[in-house]
Order: C-alpha cells, then structure tokens, then sequence
C-alpha cells in the first residue's frame, strides 16, 4: 500500500532531517564539513542503550546520552576545528573523519559488532487513521524534529544569539569587528549539531528497535545526502532533503528490494551533485576574484 | 621469513598500493573518498577474468586496473566540474554505488561474495608493489607532477600559464584508480575470496586517513602514512579491535599539532642539511 | 611613433550584473611599446588584465591580437599566442621552489607528453633548470633558487612572479603594479629589468600608480575612469588633460 509507505518514508526522513540539521548547521555557519556527526548520531543511540543495560530509566539514559555527545563534539571543536582555522580546508575535514572512525571503533572494541535489540520503551502504542499505521515513536520522531527546525528558524532570525550566529556565518571578520565574542558563540554551535545528531541517534533507536556500531555509516551518511540534496547551509534544505531521502529510500526497497537502496539513494546524490551541486535550495558558490 | 611476518608484509603492501590510489589525485588537489569502489571493480574484474575466461592472473589484474582507471574516466569529466567538497562528496557517493552494485550482481556472487581459485602468492603481491611504487617515485621526477603541484596550489594561474587543469586532474584521477584497481585484482587473487562488504565507506576513509598522516606535499609521505599505519599496532601489540581506536587517537592529535602530515618539503631539506653535516665534519651548514 | 598595434580593443563593454565595469573601451597597445594602463583605484584596469587574460568574457566588443579576435581563443591558449601576466597580489605556488615555479612558466615552451613524462629531476642541472636559474640571474635572485616561494620577502616574490611571466616566450607581458611594494633600490632593479625586456622587442602593458615609474619607462598613457578611457597620449600630454585632472584630484596632492 503506496499511502503507508510514504508515511513510513516521511517517518525515516524525520530522522535524517535531524542529521541532515547537524551537517548543515557546521557547514553553513562554520564552513566545516563535520564528518563526527554520523559518529556523535551512532554514540547517541549506542550510549542510551548502553545505560538502558545498566538500569537506567530510558528518558534519563537518553538525556546523559545528548550530554556525552555535546562533550565529543566539544572535543572536536578543540582538537579539529579550532587548530586548523587558516590552514587547508581538508585538515579539519580529515581530522574529523578520525573521530569518526575513534568513536566507530571504541564501540567496535567494547561491545562488539553485532546488531543490538533496544527495547521497545514506548510500547506498541499505535496510531490507526483510515488504514493507515503510525507508530507513537514515529510520531515523537516527526513532531521532535518539526519542533527543531522551527525552533531553531525562529532563534536564527529572531533572538540576539541568532543574529550573533547569522553574522558570524557572513564574515567572521565583520562579527569580530561588531564585538561578537567568535570564541564563546561557535563552541556553542557545535553543542547544538551534536545534540541534534545524537537526538537523531535516540529516535531512530526508539523507532526501528536496534542499535550497531555501523548506523552511523549506515544512516547517519544519509544525512549528508539528504543536507547536499537540500543544499548545503539551508536549514529548510536539511528539511526537505531528510524527507525525500527517506520517501527515496523506504519506495526504493519496495519496489526493488533493500540491497538497493545504496544505489538509489547515492546514485541520486551522485546525479545532483554533478547537475546542481548547490542542491535544491542552495545557492551556487561564489566566483573567484583574481 | 615466519608466516606471520609475511602475512604483515602483504598487508603492508595492499596499504601501501591504496596509499598510493589515494595520494595521486590528492596531488591535483582531489579528495577521493570512495577508493574502495575502485578497488572493488579491479578486484570484481580481475576474478571474473580468471574465474570465468581462464585468464592468466597478471593480464587479468592489469586489465582490472585498466577497467577502474576507464570507470574513472567515465565519471571523471562530469565528478570534476565540481571542486572542493563536493568533489569530495561526490566520490563518496561514487564509492557507495559501486559497492552497491556489486552486492546485487549475480554473475559475481552478489552478497555471498565471489569465491577466486586462481591463487597469487605474495612474492607476486611484493613484486607488484615495488613496480607501482616505483612508477609513482618516477612520476614524481616528472613535469607532470611539478603540475598537479602547481595546480593544487593556484589552478587559476596555473590555466594561465597554459596548463591544461582539467586534464592534468583527470589524469591523475584515473592513474589513481588504475592503481586501486590493481591493488583489487592483486587482493582477490591473494585472498581467493571478494564480497562487496569488503570495499566499504570506512577501508575508503582509513586509507585517506594514514596518508594524510604520512603527508601528501612529498612522494614519500603515503609510503609512510601506510608504514606507521600497518606497523604500528603489530609492534605496540594491540588486540584487533583496539587497533583502530589507537588509529583514530594517533589521526586526531597528530593533525591538531602537525596538519601538513609527518613527511615534507621542509623535513627533506633539514634530513638533508644534518646528512651533509655528517658527510663534511668540521664545516658548518647555516 | 614606433609599431602597429600588437593588442587592440575595440568598444569592449564588460558588466557584472548591473554593474557596468568597462564602458565602450578603445585603445591599441602598440608592438615593442611600453604602455601605461593607470586610473583611480575601481577604474578598471586589472578588469583589463581579465579580459586580455580570458578570466573575463566580454558582453560586446573586439579585442585583438595581431588582427585576430581573442575570443576563440580559449584563456589557457592565450599564453601560445604570446599574452602572459603577472599578478596585481603575486600569485606565486607557496609549495614550489622559486625554480620550480619559473619552470611552470616554461611549460608552453616544452614538447608536448614527451616532456611532461621525462624524469628531469633525476638529470641532476637539467637545461630546464639552467634556464631558469639564468633567467633569475638577470635580476640578481640566483641564490634563491632553491627556496620555498612561502617564506620570501615581498619585494623578492613580486620580481619572480614577473620572471615567470617572461618565461614562456611571450610577445606582451601584462605588469599588474610592479612596483607596488618595493624599496627604491628593487624598483631601480625593475624598471632595468623593463628596459631590457623591450630591448629585446617585448611589448609591455603596465598597470602601476608610481607617477614616476611610469614616467620613466613608459611610451603611452591611456587614463581610465569608471570603465571608461579619459584620456591617452604621452604622461605630459595626459597629465594636462582636465578630465583626468579631475579624476586625480587630491590624489596627486597627496601623493
């Protein structure tokens, strides 16, 4: 039934709007391509399990989870972003797959490859409108992520803190000279992404059930599609990119199984990259003076 | 040699060969983040050849490399109009369909992975990886490396100079394939068994990692990105899975305190100036 | 007056959206000749270089090389026909030697795939490297051969980033402010340099501020002002013209 599915796809896309966010928070205001972020979503997941194991109630283990998160990426923001600021754009792009690939493997280490069952904390509590099937974690998925962006539209355009960021984003050289404190705002920033990575990371635990060590590669890539899909620094782009991935995703495996679902979805990244590379509501780079 | 210190060799040799895939469109200022995709048609190619058609395992391999090296000049022209991150990103992409492709193709296997009698002994992986190294130390000698260098700093002047840019990066786009491909068919044959999972996200990431730990402003910087990379945690003794964790550590601190990688220009000139001081005793290098 | 016209252009009209850059521009640049592109800061002179360069595409009118129209000419062919420059903010490779650097400049100058893949750095003084250690040596800098562009003093990369441009053979050299930045001795140094060049039937086009360098080595003047030309002739014969004394108001007080 085509209907379900989408709603099923919107569902998944709820959860790559919120990685897609991340991605595009560090790119637009920071021009740095966080590639810790997929790492940070599959630490929110993985953590919150973890603490599950422990005896922790959900809600509690899932809040320390959003804590341990925003300190890794504050860890990134000194040791990757923050050494390189004049130096080569790949250095800290580099620097940053490396705590991917730390966080990756720390998890490897500890608690092994295997797919993980997380327990189904919200119960089976259904939504059933006409013949259609809606889980209560899709629908505190959805509505978490809506209240996100909107949120964080409304702090970008209208509270000082948004304006200081919006400024920076412009020119860091103007911010400074206008008496912004660049130093204080951008660690910030990067507590922001990471809790909305994380946050991705705990919905789509609650949702699908499971946690590994490879969902970030597995899902939390996604979002990067789905931020250069909706353009790279647009807000609304993280939104509408999140959501056609996942619609892309979710008709993809029905209609041609789910090996083929990297095809798609990447094969559709690859195609936009080469024919709008400043994707559906970015705007095209700037040209070079000489 | 002991059976385990072979088995460390070889590794260090498919490294080494990635290194290599990885550092020459690096050169022309190219991050490719999907090497493992290149790999994977090399490997794909070369069996199937052997596999299939009986060929030899040398011309299967060489024609593996040359089946990477013509899927990168098919995507090549339309991949490099986009600069910079999105470049990057687009060989990302590029590296997760054609993983995916070979998941779902039934004459190789598909996702129970390709199984490959043809068997390449590593005195045949050793000799491979010194002709490809030195076919990389010899290009460095060469204008066209002088170029990619030149164009990696300033393509604009470069273009007016007269340096054709968008060839020069194709170029060394497609060598670099040719010799992940290379490096594929040598892995198939050695380990007589391909699936798709192998030549994922994270072998493209690690591989761009230890070169640039090892550095990319000189020839010899992959060579020991890959040696530190391999070495390192046989000789340290770590347990496999802390390996990477180790790995990742090393990555982090060492681009916080040295970005531009352990071996450059400048780490040549100074090893050169203490070398003549030890030559010529008594006479003073400023 | 010396020469035909080596570069000429003909109603050349340039805009950036609505911003008109250059404004139905006119001028020959006559061969063997040195001549003096100067104006206010924002007249558009380096847009000149752009154009001549083929970093910019002009919406209407020629410009000519030898009589035939540059825009066939794709910007990296223009080197072959005799067009090179050097650059307003040295535009020099920080990761190359001065040496390396002049031998990227020669590379019209070399054969094709034979060249590109000859291994010259294992051929110890290679006759690459010897040209362009000559070249150095006519403005004095041979013992910075083997230096890293990066960590040189300004007044030195602003004189290899000219040497590059003479490299590949060129009929003009573009200058985009020589001077700019450089001590009384290095700007004596230069305007040698310059005399030299023409000697030996080079054609320059000078952007430069220096009154009194222009004075010196140049044959004409053209004056541009908002994208447009104001005035040519000798430096006197410009200096006395009421436009350009307007547009220079306070300027040459200053100065």
């Amino acid at each position: 039934m085509i209907a379900q599915q989408l709603v099923n796809g919107v569902m998944l896309g709820a959860i790559y709007v919120m990685v897609a966010l991340a991605f595009t928070l560090a790119i637009g205001i920071l021009n740095f391509m966080n590639f810790s972020i997929p790492g940070l979503f599959m630490a929110g997941g993985m953590a919150t399990w973890i603490l599950i194991h422990r005896g922790v109630p959900w809600w509690a283990a899932a809040v320390v989870a959003l804590i341990v998160a925003a300190a890794i990426s504050l860890a990134v923001e000194r040791l990757s972003y923050r050494p390189s600021n004049e130096g080569d754009v790949e250095v800290p792009l580099v620097s940053s797959l490396g705590f991917l690939v730390l966080l990756q493997s720390l998890v490897l280490a500890t608690v092994g490859s295997d797919q993980q069952a997380f327990p189904a904390v919200l119960g089976d509590l259904n939504l059933r409108i006409g013949g259609l099937v809606i889980g209560a974690a899709q629908v505190l998925s959805l509505a978490i992520s809506m209240v996100l962006v909107i949120g964080l539209t409304v702090a970008l355009k209208s509270t000082s803190f948004g304006r200081q960021i919006r400024s920076i984003a412009e020119s860091r050289e103007t911010a400074t000279l206008l008496g912004i404190d660049v130093g204080a705002v951008i660690p910030r920033v990067f507590v922001i992404s990471a809790v909305t990575a994380a946050l991705g990371g705990v919905l789509f635990a609650l949702n699908y059930l499971q946690v590994s060590p490879f969902m970030g590669e597995n899902v939390g890539f996604k979002g990067v599609a789905a931020m250069i899909v909706g353009g790279m620094g647009s807000v609304w782009g993280a939104v509408l990119g999140g959501l056609l991935i996942g619609v892309a995703e979710v008709l993809s495996i029905r209609l041609f199984g789910a090996d083929t679902v990297d095809i798609a979805v990447y094969g559709l990244l690859l195609v936009l990259l080469v024919v709008r590379p400043q994707g559906l509501l970015g705007k095209p780079p700037a040209r070079e003076k000489l | 040699m002991s059976g385990y210190q072979t088995g460390v060799l070889v590794i260090l040799c498919f490294n080494i060969i990635a290194a290599y895939a990885v550092y020459l469109p690096l050169a022309a200022n190219q991050l490719n983040l999907g090497i493992a995709g290149f790999m994977a048609v090399g490997a794909y190619a070369a069996a199937w050849l052997t596999t299939e058609l009986n060929w030899a395992i040398a011309p299967a391999v060489l024609v593996g490399g040359g089946a990477s090296a013509l899927v990168a000049l098919v995507v090549a022209t339309p991949i490099l109009r986009t600069q910079g991150i999105y470049l990057a990103l687009a060989t990302f992409a590029l590296g997760q369909v054609i993983s995916a492709v070979f998941l779902n193709l039934e004459v190789v296997g598909a996702a129970a992975g390709y199984q490959v009698p043809a068997y390449a002994p590593a005195p045949a992986v050793f000799a491979a990886t010194a002709a490809i190294v030195a076919v990389v130390f010899y290009l460095s000698r060469t204008r066209f490396a002088l170029y990619l260098t030149a164009l990696k700093n300033d393509a604009t002047v470069s273009e007016l100079l007269g340096l054709n840019v968008r060839a020069l990066q194709i170029a060394a786009f497609a060598i670099g394939a040719a010799i992940a491909g290379i490096g594929g068919g040598l892995y198939a044959h050695h380990f007589s068994f391909i699936e798709a999972q192998h030549f994922n996200v994270a072998l493209s990431i690690t591989t761009v990692l230890y070169v640039l730990l090892g550095g990319t402003q000189t020839v010899w910087g992959p060579l020991v990105g890959a040696l530190v990379y391999t070495l390192l945690p046989e000789v340290l003794r770590v347990g496999a899975g802390w390996r990477y964790v180790l790995f990742a550590l090393f990555i982090i601190g060492f681009m916080a305190v040295r970005p531009r990688g352990l071996v450059t220009p400048d780490l040549g000139r100074r090893l050169g100036a203490m070398l003549m001081r030890r030559a010529r005793p008594g006479k003073a290098v400023p | 007056m010396t020469g035909t016209p080596l570069l000429r252009f003909e109603d050349v009209h340039l805009a950036f959206g609505g911003l008109r850059v250059l404004q139905s521009l006119d001028f020959d640049v006559r061969a063997g000749e040195a001549t003096a592109l100067i104006g206010p800061n924002g007249a558009g002179k380096t847009t000149v270089f752009n154009v001549i360069s083929g970093v910019y595409r002009p919406q209407s009118g020629r410009v000519l090389l030898d009589g035939r129209d540059l825009a066939a000419v794709a910007p990296r062919q223009r080197i072959r026909h005799g067009i090179a420059r050097s650059f307003q903010n040295v535009r020099l490779m920080a990761h190359l030697s001065v040496c390396e650097n002049l031998m990227v400049g020669q590379h019209v100058k070399t054969n094709g795939l034979r060249d590109l893949l000859a291994p010259f750095r294992l051929m110890g003084n290679h006759r690459w490297r010897r040209e362009a250690i000559d070249a150095l040596a006519e403005v004095g800098l041979e013992a910075h051969a083997d230096a890293p562009v990066g960590g040189l003093p300004y007044g030195i990369r602003k004189q290899v980033d000219l040497v590059r441009a003479t490299l590949a053979g060129a009929s003009l050299v573009m200058l985009d402010e020589p001077a700019a930045g450089l001590n009384p001795t290095e700007t004596n140094a230069l305007r040698l340099h310059l005399e030299r060049l023409k000697a030996r039937g080079i054609t320059l086009l000078v952007v430069e501020h220096d009154m009194h360098f222009i004075d010196r080595i140049s044959d004409h003047v053209v004056v541009l002002n908002f994208g447009r030309k104001i005035a040519e002739g000798s430096l006197a014969e410009v200096r006395r013209h009421p436009e350009v004394r307007a547009a220079y108001l306070g300027i040459e007080e200053a100065a």
